[in-house]
Protein backbone atom coordinates (compact mmCIF):
# COMPACT_ATOMS: atom_id res chain seq x y z
CA UNK A 1 0.00 0.00 0.00
CA UNK A 2 1.29 3.46 -0.87
CA UNK A 3 2.16 5.58 2.15
CA UNK A 4 1.90 9.02 0.57
CA UNK A 5 -1.97 9.28 0.37
CA UNK A 6 -2.22 7.99 3.93
CA UNK A 7 0.16 10.70 5.06
CA UNK A 8 -1.87 13.38 3.23
CA UNK A 9 -5.10 12.12 4.77
CA UNK A 10 -3.60 12.18 8.25
CA UNK A 11 -2.32 15.75 7.89
CA UNK A 12 -5.69 16.85 6.43
CA UNK A 13 -7.42 15.45 9.52
CA UNK A 14 -4.92 17.26 11.73
CA UNK A 15 -5.65 20.58 10.01
CA UNK A 16 -9.40 19.97 10.27
CA UNK A 17 -9.20 19.24 13.98
CA UNK A 18 -7.11 22.31 14.71
CA UNK A 19 -9.43 24.65 12.76
CA UNK A 20 -12.54 23.16 14.38
CA UNK A 21 -10.90 23.82 17.73
CA UNK A 22 -10.27 27.46 16.72
CA UNK A 23 -13.91 27.90 15.62
CA UNK A 24 -15.31 26.44 18.83
CA UNK A 25 -12.94 28.51 20.92
CA UNK A 26 -14.05 31.79 19.40
CA UNK A 27 -17.69 30.66 19.66
CA UNK A 28 -17.14 29.81 23.34
CA UNK A 29 -15.47 33.15 24.07
CA UNK A 30 -18.33 35.07 22.48
CA UNK A 31 -17.95 38.76 21.63
CA UNK A 32 -14.54 40.11 22.61
CA UNK A 33 -13.30 43.63 23.24
CA UNK A 34 -11.34 43.74 19.98
CA UNK A 35 -14.63 43.58 18.07
CA UNK A 36 -15.13 47.23 19.13
CA UNK A 37 -18.42 48.81 20.01
CA UNK A 38 -20.07 49.44 16.63
CA UNK A 39 -21.80 46.48 15.07
CA UNK A 40 -19.94 44.05 17.24
CA UNK A 41 -22.53 41.29 16.70
CA UNK A 42 -22.16 41.52 12.90
CA UNK A 43 -18.37 41.43 13.19
CA UNK A 44 -18.52 38.42 15.46
CA UNK A 45 -20.90 36.59 13.11
CA UNK A 46 -18.69 37.38 10.10
CA UNK A 47 -15.65 36.05 11.91
CA UNK A 48 -17.47 32.88 12.84
CA UNK A 49 -18.70 32.48 9.30
CA UNK A 50 -15.12 32.74 7.96
CA UNK A 51 -13.93 30.16 10.40
CA UNK A 52 -16.76 27.78 9.50
CA UNK A 53 -15.93 28.20 5.81
CA UNK A 54 -12.34 27.21 6.56
CA UNK A 55 -13.62 24.18 8.48
CA UNK A 56 -15.86 23.32 5.55
CA UNK A 57 -12.95 23.50 3.15
CA UNK A 58 -10.84 21.36 5.48
CA UNK A 59 -13.61 18.79 5.67
CA UNK A 60 -13.74 18.64 1.91
CA UNK A 61 -9.98 18.09 1.80
CA UNK A 62 -10.31 15.25 4.28
CA UNK A 63 -13.07 13.60 2.29
CA UNK A 64 -11.08 13.97 -0.88
CA UNK A 65 -7.91 12.47 0.58
CA UNK A 66 -9.90 9.60 2.08
CA UNK A 67 -11.34 8.98 -1.35
CA UNK A 68 -7.78 8.59 -2.60
CA UNK A 69 -7.07 5.83 -0.10
CA UNK A 70 -7.40 2.22 -1.15
CA UNK A 71 -8.94 -0.02 1.45
CA UNK A 72 -6.71 -3.03 2.26
CA UNK A 73 -7.78 -6.20 0.48
CA UNK A 74 -7.92 -8.33 3.58
CA UNK A 75 -8.09 -7.52 7.28
CA UNK A 76 -4.69 -6.83 8.81
CA UNK A 77 -3.30 -9.84 10.53
CA UNK A 78 -1.44 -8.54 13.53
CA UNK A 79 -0.48 -11.98 14.75
CA UNK A 80 0.23 -12.15 18.43
CA UNK A 81 0.71 -8.41 18.65
CA UNK A 82 -3.09 -8.13 18.31
CA UNK A 83 -3.33 -9.22 21.94
CA UNK A 84 -1.50 -6.09 22.97
CA UNK A 85 -4.79 -4.20 22.92
CA UNK A 86 -6.02 -6.36 25.81
CA UNK A 87 -3.51 -4.78 28.12
CA UNK A 88 -4.85 -1.58 29.69
CA UNK A 89 -1.70 0.18 30.71
CA UNK A 90 0.47 0.36 27.64
CA UNK A 91 3.43 1.73 29.54
CA UNK A 92 3.79 -1.50 31.42
CA UNK A 93 4.79 -3.51 28.38
CA UNK A 94 7.58 -1.38 26.95
CA UNK A 95 6.90 -3.28 23.76
CA UNK A 96 6.08 -0.42 21.50
CA UNK A 97 9.63 0.67 20.75
CA UNK A 98 10.67 -2.91 20.20
CA UNK A 99 7.79 -3.46 17.82
CA UNK A 100 8.75 -0.38 15.88
CA UNK A 101 12.36 -1.55 15.72
CA UNK A 102 11.46 -5.01 14.51
CA UNK A 103 9.05 -3.53 12.02
CA UNK A 104 11.82 -1.37 10.62
CA UNK A 105 14.09 -4.38 10.56
CA UNK A 106 11.65 -6.59 8.66
CA UNK A 107 10.98 -3.73 6.33
CA UNK A 108 14.69 -3.53 5.57
CA UNK A 109 14.87 -7.31 5.12
CA UNK A 110 12.01 -7.06 2.70
CA UNK A 111 13.79 -4.40 0.72
CA UNK A 112 17.05 -6.39 0.58
CA UNK A 113 15.13 -9.48 -0.41
CA UNK A 114 13.63 -7.67 -3.34
CA UNK A 115 17.07 -6.53 -4.45
CA UNK A 116 18.51 -10.01 -3.98
CA UNK A 117 15.62 -11.52 -5.88
CA UNK A 118 16.21 -9.18 -8.79
CA UNK A 119 19.87 -10.20 -8.82
CA UNK A 120 19.31 -13.92 -8.40
CA UNK A 121 16.60 -14.22 -11.00
CA UNK A 122 19.23 -13.32 -13.59
CA UNK A 123 21.38 -16.20 -12.43
CA UNK A 124 20.83 -19.38 -14.36
CA UNK A 125 22.28 -21.54 -11.58
CA UNK A 126 19.45 -20.75 -9.21
CA UNK A 127 18.29 -23.63 -7.06
CA UNK A 128 14.82 -22.18 -6.43
CA UNK A 129 11.76 -22.24 -8.63
CA UNK A 130 11.24 -18.48 -8.52
CA UNK A 131 11.42 -17.87 -12.26
CA UNK A 132 9.28 -20.80 -13.29
CA UNK A 133 6.62 -19.73 -10.79
CA UNK A 134 5.78 -16.66 -12.84
CA UNK A 135 5.24 -18.73 -15.97
CA UNK A 136 3.15 -21.42 -14.33
CA UNK A 137 1.69 -20.49 -11.01
CA UNK A 138 1.66 -23.38 -8.59
CA UNK A 139 -1.59 -24.16 -6.87
CA UNK A 140 -0.26 -24.96 -3.42
CA UNK A 141 2.40 -22.72 -2.04
CA UNK A 142 4.14 -25.10 0.31
CA UNK A 143 6.75 -23.59 2.51
CA UNK A 144 9.76 -25.67 3.40
CA UNK A 145 11.27 -23.33 5.95
CA UNK A 146 8.20 -22.56 8.02
CA UNK A 147 7.06 -25.95 9.24
CA UNK A 148 5.65 -26.63 12.72
CA UNK A 149 8.18 -28.43 14.97
CA UNK A 150 6.08 -31.57 15.44
CA UNK A 151 5.87 -32.05 11.67
CA UNK A 152 9.66 -31.79 11.42
CA UNK A 153 10.06 -34.30 14.26
CA UNK A 154 7.70 -36.67 12.51
CA UNK A 155 9.61 -36.58 9.24
CA UNK A 156 12.95 -37.08 10.98
CA UNK A 157 11.83 -39.99 13.17
CA UNK A 158 10.31 -41.62 10.11
CA UNK A 159 13.66 -41.41 8.33
CA UNK A 160 15.42 -42.68 11.45
CA UNK A 161 13.23 -45.79 11.44
CA UNK A 162 13.78 -46.33 7.74
CA UNK A 163 17.58 -46.38 7.82
CA UNK A 164 18.91 -49.14 10.07
CA UNK A 165 22.54 -48.06 10.41
CA UNK A 166 21.70 -44.45 11.08
CA UNK A 167 20.82 -43.00 14.45
CA UNK A 168 19.70 -39.43 14.93
CA UNK A 169 19.07 -37.18 17.86
CA UNK A 170 17.10 -33.98 17.60
CA UNK A 171 18.17 -30.85 19.46
CA UNK A 172 16.76 -27.37 19.31
CA UNK A 173 19.45 -25.04 20.61
CA UNK A 174 18.02 -22.05 18.72
CA UNK A 175 14.35 -22.05 19.63
CA UNK A 176 12.36 -23.80 16.92
CA UNK A 177 14.90 -24.93 14.37
CA UNK A 178 16.36 -28.40 14.56
CA UNK A 179 20.05 -29.18 14.81
CA UNK A 180 20.37 -32.86 14.06
CA UNK A 181 23.17 -35.10 15.30
CA UNK A 182 23.53 -38.12 13.05
CA UNK A 183 25.79 -41.12 13.31
CA UNK A 184 26.14 -43.59 10.48
CA UNK A 185 27.31 -46.98 11.69
CA UNK A 186 30.64 -46.53 13.42
CA UNK A 187 31.99 -44.71 10.40
CA UNK A 188 30.99 -41.09 10.66
CA UNK A 189 29.03 -38.50 12.55
CA UNK A 190 27.33 -35.49 11.07
CA UNK A 191 25.68 -32.36 12.36
CA UNK A 192 22.88 -30.91 10.26
CA UNK A 193 21.24 -27.54 10.80
CA UNK A 194 17.67 -27.24 9.57
CA UNK A 195 15.48 -24.27 8.85
CA UNK A 196 12.08 -25.85 9.04
CA UNK A 197 12.57 -28.81 6.72
CA UNK A 198 15.24 -27.11 4.70
CA UNK A 199 18.80 -28.33 5.21
CA UNK A 200 20.92 -25.26 5.75
CA UNK A 201 24.29 -26.58 6.82
CA UNK A 202 26.08 -29.85 7.35
CA UNK A 203 29.45 -30.91 8.72
CA UNK A 204 30.63 -34.52 8.46
CA UNK A 205 33.30 -35.78 10.84
CA UNK A 206 34.93 -38.96 12.05
CA UNK A 207 33.12 -41.24 14.46
CA UNK A 208 35.35 -40.29 17.41
CA UNK A 209 35.59 -36.58 16.63
CA UNK A 210 33.62 -33.99 18.55
CA UNK A 211 30.79 -32.30 16.69
CA UNK A 212 29.97 -28.66 16.34
CA UNK A 213 28.58 -26.55 13.54
CA UNK A 214 31.72 -24.64 12.63
CA UNK A 215 34.90 -26.72 12.82
CA UNK A 216 35.62 -29.13 10.02
CA UNK A 217 37.10 -32.58 10.39
CA UNK A 218 40.79 -33.27 11.04
CA UNK A 219 40.66 -35.83 8.25
CA UNK A 220 40.84 -35.16 4.55
CA UNK A 221 38.33 -37.91 3.76
CA UNK A 222 35.58 -36.34 5.91
CA UNK A 223 36.30 -32.87 4.62
CA UNK A 224 35.75 -34.27 1.13
CA UNK A 225 32.53 -36.00 2.22
CA UNK A 226 31.34 -32.71 3.77
CA UNK A 227 32.00 -30.97 0.46
CA UNK A 228 30.07 -33.65 -1.41
CA UNK A 229 27.26 -33.42 1.15
CA UNK A 230 26.86 -29.74 0.34
CA UNK A 231 26.56 -30.69 -3.32
CA UNK A 232 24.00 -33.35 -2.39
CA UNK A 233 21.91 -30.87 -0.38
CA UNK A 234 21.66 -28.74 -3.52
CA UNK A 235 21.00 -31.73 -5.74
CA UNK A 236 18.14 -32.99 -3.58
CA UNK A 237 16.69 -29.54 -2.93
CA UNK A 238 13.00 -29.59 -3.82
CA UNK A 239 10.91 -26.81 -2.24
CA UNK A 240 7.49 -28.26 -3.18
CA UNK A 241 8.33 -31.58 -1.50
CA UNK A 242 10.62 -30.87 1.45
CA UNK A 243 10.09 -34.31 3.08
CA UNK A 244 11.22 -36.10 -0.06
CA UNK A 245 14.22 -33.83 -0.26
CA UNK A 246 15.30 -34.55 3.33
CA UNK A 247 14.63 -38.27 2.91
CA UNK A 248 16.68 -38.57 -0.28
CA UNK A 249 19.52 -36.69 1.33
CA UNK A 250 19.54 -38.88 4.43
CA UNK A 251 19.46 -42.04 2.32
CA UNK A 252 22.41 -40.69 0.40
CA UNK A 253 24.29 -39.96 3.65
CA UNK A 254 23.41 -43.41 4.97
CA UNK A 255 25.25 -44.99 2.03
CA UNK A 256 28.54 -43.78 3.55
CA UNK A 257 28.13 -46.62 6.03
CA UNK A 258 30.53 -48.51 3.76
CA UNK A 259 32.87 -45.58 3.10
CA UNK A 260 35.99 -47.55 4.05
CA UNK A 261 35.02 -51.00 2.80
CA UNK A 262 33.57 -50.13 -0.64
CA UNK A 263 35.63 -50.38 -3.80
CA UNK A 264 35.19 -47.84 -6.56
CA UNK A 265 32.73 -48.72 -9.34
CA UNK A 266 35.02 -47.03 -11.82
CA UNK A 267 38.44 -48.56 -11.15
CA UNK A 268 37.57 -51.44 -8.81
CA UNK A 269 40.13 -50.37 -6.19
CA UNK A 270 39.85 -49.12 -2.62
CA UNK A 271 42.28 -46.27 -2.99
CA UNK A 272 43.12 -43.58 -5.45
CA UNK A 273 45.54 -40.85 -4.36
CA UNK A 274 45.39 -42.52 -0.94
CA UNK A 275 41.68 -41.71 -0.64
CA UNK A 276 38.72 -44.11 -0.53
CA UNK A 277 35.68 -43.60 -2.83
CA UNK A 278 34.16 -40.42 -1.36
CA UNK A 279 31.57 -39.86 -4.06
CA UNK A 280 28.16 -41.54 -4.12
CA UNK A 281 26.02 -41.35 -7.23
CA UNK A 282 22.84 -39.46 -6.34
CA UNK A 283 20.42 -41.93 -7.87
CA UNK A 284 22.15 -45.31 -7.59
CA UNK A 285 24.32 -44.53 -4.51
CA UNK A 286 27.21 -46.31 -6.23
CA UNK A 287 30.66 -45.45 -4.81
CA UNK A 288 33.24 -43.69 -6.94
CA UNK A 289 36.55 -41.98 -6.37
CA UNK A 290 36.61 -38.25 -6.84
CA UNK A 291 38.71 -38.81 -9.99
CA UNK A 292 36.61 -41.73 -11.30
CA UNK A 293 33.11 -40.31 -11.02
CA UNK A 294 31.15 -40.47 -14.28
CA UNK B 1 59.31 -43.76 18.78
CA UNK B 2 58.39 -46.62 21.03
CA UNK B 3 60.41 -47.20 24.16
CA UNK B 4 60.18 -50.32 26.19
CA UNK B 5 62.25 -50.48 29.32
CA UNK B 6 61.43 -53.78 30.89
CA UNK B 7 61.09 -54.46 34.57
CA UNK B 8 61.11 -57.81 36.28
CA UNK B 9 58.73 -57.69 39.17
CA UNK B 10 58.66 -60.13 42.04
CA UNK B 11 55.56 -60.21 44.11
CA UNK B 12 54.51 -63.07 46.36
CA UNK B 13 53.78 -65.90 43.99
CA UNK B 14 55.02 -66.46 40.45
CA UNK B 15 57.19 -63.73 38.92
CA UNK B 16 55.43 -61.16 36.84
CA UNK B 17 56.70 -58.82 34.21
CA UNK B 18 55.73 -55.22 33.69
CA UNK B 19 56.26 -53.69 30.28
CA UNK B 20 56.40 -49.95 30.26
CA UNK B 21 55.84 -48.35 26.90
CA UNK B 22 55.88 -44.85 25.47
CA UNK B 23 54.56 -43.74 22.13
CA UNK B 24 55.63 -40.39 20.69
CA UNK B 25 52.11 -40.05 19.20
CA UNK B 26 50.79 -39.79 22.77
CA UNK B 27 53.72 -38.08 24.53
CA UNK B 28 51.79 -37.43 27.73
CA UNK B 29 50.81 -41.06 28.29
CA UNK B 30 52.60 -44.08 29.69
CA UNK B 31 51.25 -47.48 28.83
CA UNK B 32 52.08 -50.34 31.16
CA UNK B 33 51.16 -53.94 30.66
CA UNK B 34 51.47 -56.37 33.55
CA UNK B 35 51.87 -59.98 32.56
CA UNK B 36 51.05 -62.76 34.95
CA UNK B 37 50.73 -66.15 33.33
CA UNK B 38 48.16 -66.00 30.56
CA UNK B 39 46.56 -62.86 31.91
CA UNK B 40 47.44 -59.31 30.93
CA UNK B 41 46.57 -56.18 32.82
CA UNK B 42 46.99 -53.01 30.77
CA UNK B 43 47.22 -49.62 32.43
CA UNK B 44 47.15 -46.21 30.78
CA UNK B 45 48.57 -43.43 32.96
CA UNK B 46 50.44 -40.13 32.86
CA UNK B 47 54.28 -39.87 32.70
CA UNK B 48 54.67 -39.66 36.50
CA UNK B 49 54.03 -43.37 36.58
CA UNK B 50 57.29 -43.94 34.68
CA UNK B 51 59.21 -41.98 37.35
CA UNK B 52 57.52 -44.00 40.05
CA UNK B 53 58.55 -47.24 38.41
CA UNK B 54 62.16 -46.00 38.08
CA UNK B 55 62.19 -45.29 41.81
CA UNK B 56 60.85 -48.74 42.48
CA UNK B 57 63.33 -50.39 40.10
CA UNK B 58 65.95 -50.71 42.85
CA UNK B 59 63.45 -52.49 45.07
CA UNK B 60 62.54 -55.04 42.47
CA UNK B 61 64.93 -57.88 42.04
CA UNK B 62 65.14 -60.29 39.15
CA UNK B 63 65.70 -60.03 35.45
CA UNK B 64 67.88 -57.33 34.03
CA UNK B 65 66.13 -54.57 32.22
CA UNK B 66 65.84 -54.78 28.47
CA UNK B 67 65.33 -51.60 26.59
CA UNK B 68 63.79 -51.88 23.16
CA UNK B 69 63.20 -48.99 20.85
CA UNK B 70 61.65 -48.44 17.45
CA UNK B 71 62.71 -45.10 16.07
CA UNK B 72 62.49 -43.51 12.66
CA UNK B 73 60.77 -41.14 10.28
CA UNK B 74 57.04 -40.47 10.17
CA UNK B 75 55.08 -39.76 6.98
CA UNK B 76 51.57 -38.59 6.32
CA UNK B 77 49.87 -39.51 3.04
CA UNK B 78 46.37 -38.06 2.94
CA UNK B 79 44.85 -39.59 6.10
CA UNK B 80 47.37 -42.41 6.33
CA UNK B 81 50.14 -42.32 8.88
CA UNK B 82 53.25 -44.34 8.02
CA UNK B 83 56.11 -44.86 10.46
CA UNK B 84 59.35 -46.63 9.63
CA UNK B 85 60.98 -47.76 12.86
CA UNK B 86 64.49 -49.10 13.28
CA UNK B 87 64.28 -51.60 16.12
CA UNK B 88 67.11 -51.74 18.61
CA UNK B 89 67.43 -53.91 21.71
CA UNK B 90 69.87 -52.46 24.23
CA UNK B 91 71.31 -50.45 21.35
CA UNK B 92 71.77 -53.47 19.05
CA UNK B 93 70.05 -53.29 15.68
CA UNK B 94 67.31 -55.89 15.33
CA UNK B 95 65.24 -55.01 12.28
CA UNK B 96 62.76 -52.57 10.79
CA UNK B 97 59.08 -52.20 11.67
CA UNK B 98 56.58 -50.53 9.37
CA UNK B 99 53.50 -49.09 11.02
CA UNK B 100 50.54 -48.04 8.89
CA UNK B 101 47.57 -46.34 10.48
CA UNK B 102 44.44 -45.16 8.71
CA UNK B 103 43.29 -42.57 11.18
CA UNK B 104 39.73 -41.67 10.07
CA UNK B 105 38.47 -45.22 10.62
CA UNK B 106 37.96 -46.53 14.14
CA UNK B 107 36.85 -50.10 13.43
CA UNK B 108 39.69 -52.28 12.01
CA UNK B 109 37.34 -54.63 10.14
CA UNK B 110 35.97 -51.73 8.04
CA UNK B 111 39.32 -50.62 6.67
CA UNK B 112 41.59 -53.70 6.77
CA UNK B 113 41.25 -54.32 3.02
CA UNK B 114 41.93 -50.66 2.33
CA UNK B 115 45.06 -50.68 4.50
CA UNK B 116 46.23 -53.89 2.82
CA UNK B 117 45.84 -52.28 -0.60
CA UNK B 118 47.80 -49.28 0.65
CA UNK B 119 50.64 -51.47 1.98
CA UNK B 120 50.77 -53.48 -1.23
CA UNK B 121 51.38 -50.20 -2.98
CA UNK B 122 54.82 -49.74 -1.42
CA UNK B 123 55.69 -53.12 0.13
CA UNK B 124 54.58 -55.29 -2.80
CA UNK B 125 54.55 -58.95 -1.84
CA UNK B 126 56.00 -58.18 1.59
CA UNK B 127 52.63 -56.79 2.62
CA UNK B 128 50.87 -59.11 5.06
CA UNK B 129 47.82 -61.00 3.83
CA UNK B 130 46.30 -61.28 7.28
CA UNK B 131 45.70 -58.73 9.98
CA UNK B 132 48.12 -58.93 12.94
CA UNK B 133 47.27 -61.72 15.40
CA UNK B 134 46.53 -59.27 18.17
CA UNK B 135 43.92 -57.50 16.03
CA UNK B 136 42.25 -60.60 14.65
CA UNK B 137 40.03 -61.04 17.71
CA UNK B 138 39.33 -57.34 17.91
CA UNK B 139 38.43 -56.50 14.31
CA UNK B 140 34.92 -55.29 15.23
CA UNK B 141 35.97 -53.25 18.25
CA UNK B 142 36.81 -49.57 18.38
CA UNK B 143 40.54 -49.03 17.95
CA UNK B 144 42.45 -47.30 20.75
CA UNK B 145 46.03 -46.10 21.24
CA UNK B 146 46.59 -49.07 23.54
CA UNK B 147 45.98 -51.38 20.57
CA UNK B 148 48.97 -49.87 18.78
CA UNK B 149 51.08 -50.44 21.89
CA UNK B 150 49.94 -54.06 22.15
CA UNK B 151 50.96 -54.67 18.55
CA UNK B 152 54.41 -53.21 19.16
CA UNK B 153 54.73 -55.39 22.23
CA UNK B 154 53.78 -58.40 20.11
CA UNK B 155 56.52 -57.50 17.60
CA UNK B 156 59.13 -56.80 20.29
CA UNK B 157 58.42 -60.20 21.82
CA UNK B 158 59.14 -61.83 18.46
CA UNK B 159 62.51 -60.05 18.29
CA UNK B 160 63.44 -61.20 21.78
CA UNK B 161 62.43 -64.80 21.08
CA UNK B 162 64.73 -64.70 18.06
CA UNK B 163 67.57 -63.82 20.44
CA UNK B 164 67.00 -66.73 22.80
CA UNK B 165 66.89 -69.20 19.91
CA UNK B 166 70.22 -68.05 18.57
ZN1 LIG C 1 38.12 -45.29 -8.70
Amino acid sequence: MAVEPLYNALSAIKTLRSNVAVAFESLGNGIRSDHGEDGKETKFLLELQDQLTVVNNNLRDVEQSIGNLQPPHNPFSLGNSGYLSHEYSHDRQALYSQLVLSYKWTDKVHEYCNLAHAQLSQNSLTRSYTNTASAKRRRVQTSSHNVPPHAVDKVITQIDRLLPEMSVSITRPFATNVVLHVSVGRVLRAIIAFKGLLIEWIIVKGFMESLDLWTESRFKVFRKVTENAHAAVMRFYMPPMPEVSVKSFMTWLHSFNTLFSDTCKGCGLHLRNAMPPTWREFRTLEPYHEECKP
Amino acid sequence: MILMPNFGVVVAGPPRTVHLLNNSEQPATVFSILESGQKQVPLVSDPLFMDLMKKLASVYTGKQQTRMEAKGPRFEVADFLVKLGTVTMNQNFKGVLVEVEYRPCVVPAYCWELIREFMQGFLGTCAPAQAPVYLQNRMQEIYQPLDTIQQYLEQFREYRKAVTVR
